[in-house]
């Protein structure tokens, strides 16, 4: 297996992505061993302790947890957690976008939040007719 | 426990100051790279270390012990490079006959399996070995002595690209079954920095920074826009690097503390933010020559067209 060297996301950080991926898409199940520290080092090819940087991020996260001389497993409610938490950074991405696009064409805060709440009802309104 | 320890080492020769007051702990069974452009002190250092040279000045412990003229240290280190030199009236079988009575730990089967792997006849005499073939002898001995220090000087020169991605392999598999201190000097960061735990960057015989290879990634931050607006963001920051890439445009290297606010106004000012890779930054942080290679030729250019 081989990691995307092109991005400019640390190592440890395409790990953790690659794992909550795993568990988003049902490959690895609620309460699941997940993969150790040296399977994930072998599999990708880096140092183990970059392995382990990855699964600790998702520990802190609670998105795994750990069993005393077992290993690393998946937390009940993980694959809640990374959909909102996925939701969360897309939709705070676009918000930024919006807010800087109208700044660039001069839409003062009031006219945009006055656009948002427009397309909001124009949405509703398709649902009710 | 620490593999190394060295406080304020010195190593002169005549008047090129090769190490610098450095001061280093390794702790033990990590994979450490010693990076650095050339003639930094990284094959200095890894000699003193092995016990190889004598410290002009300063301390340095080895498992808790001096390494010069030092049996305890020898038996428990390999230092690998390309100049090492074997009785040409040995063969490769011989020679790794020879390592399995001097290394308590030495993997007769692994040595065998790669000599094999690389198409390594053992018959074959090591004088008689290309440029690569030898490198990738002495690689093999590093690896089959699981030594609890096991150092590579620049292990990889003349090896061809397969030969070392095979080897940057095998070393970490080697090394995850036989955890042991492992220090690897090379020039090619970006080959080996998947497979390295920490960083020692040298520069001029002193130490630049040591740090875990994940920090070393976010130590940095490259910004790219118009050079008015870099101006103001880095306005009373550290400078690592600055490339200007077209007349109001540039590249310019800071050191990773930009505030949420800062990253608010560079976006709004048209500044992309980019992380640097360890390579590079480990290039900026060395950087001897003023300006860039660029600059060369636009002097040489401003001259031809007078």
């Amino acid at each position: 297996m081989r990691l995307d060297a092109d991005t400019m996301k640390p190592i440890y950080l395409q790990i953790a992505e690659w794992l909550e991926t795993q568990i988003l898409s049902g490959k690895i199940a609620c309460d699941e061993k997940v993969f150790s520290q040296y399977q994930l080092a072998e599999m990708f090819n880096i140092n183990p302790a970059t392995a382990a940087k990855g699964l600790s991020i998702l520990a802190d996260k609670g998105i795994l947890y750990k069993k005393r001389g077992l290993g690393m497993f998946a937390s009940p409610d993980a694959k809640a957690q990374i959909l909102d938490q996925r939701k969360g950074e897309k939709l705070k991405h676009l918000v930024l976008e919006l807010v800087l696009e109208a700044g660039r064409l001069g839409i003062a805060e009031a006219e945009l939040t006055e656009m948002m709440r427009q397309a909001n009802e124009e949405l509703k309104g398709e649902v009710q007719s | 426990m620490k593999a190394i320890e060295c406080i304020g080492l010195n190593k002169v020769y005549g008047e090129n100051v090769a190490v610098d007051s450095l001061s280093l702990v390794v702790e033990h069974n990590k994979m450490t790279g010693i990076i650095g452009p050339n003639g930094a002190g990284k094959t200095t250092l890894l000699k003193l270390i092995a016990g190889f040279l004598k410290a002009t000045a300063g301390e340095m412990r080895v498992f808790g012990e001096a390494p010069f003229n030092n049996l305890r240290v020898s038996a428990n280190a390999i230092f690998i490079d390309d100049r090492m030199v074997f009785p040409s009236s040995l063969c490769l079988d011989d020679i790794c006959r020879m390592a399995a009575r001097v290394y308590a730990n030495w993997d007769h089967k692994l040595a065998r399996g790669l000599l094999d792997y690389f198409a390594l006849n053992p018959k074959l005499c090591h004088a008689h070995l290309s440029r690569g073939q030898k490198s990738t002898v002495n690689a093999i001995l590093g690896l089959a002595a699981h030594c609890p220090l096991t150092i590579f000087d620049e292990p990889t020169l003349g090896m061809d690209v397969g030969v070392r991605r095979d080897f940057y392999r095998a070393l970490l598999k080697d090394y995850m079954q036989h955890p042991r201190s492992i220090l690897f000097s090379s020039h090619m960061l970006l080959e080996v920095e998947d497979i390295l735990e920490d960083i020692v960057l040298l520069k001029d015989g002193y130490k630049v920074l040591h740090l875990p290879l994940p920090q070393l990634t976010e130590y940095a931050v490259g910004l790219a826009g118009n050079s008015d607006a870099l101006c103001a963001l880095t306005e009373n920051r550290e400078v690592l690097h600055t490339r200007q890439i077209s007349s109001c445009f540039s590249y310019v290297v800071i050191k990773n503390d930009l505030k949420r606010g800062d990253l608010q106004q560079a976006q709004l000012s048209g500044v992309d933010i980019t992380a640097v890779p360890a390579a590079d930054l480990c290039v900026y942080l060395t950087e001897q020559r003023k300006g860039g290679i660029d600059d060369v030729f636009s002097q040489t250019k401003s001259v031809a067209n007078r």
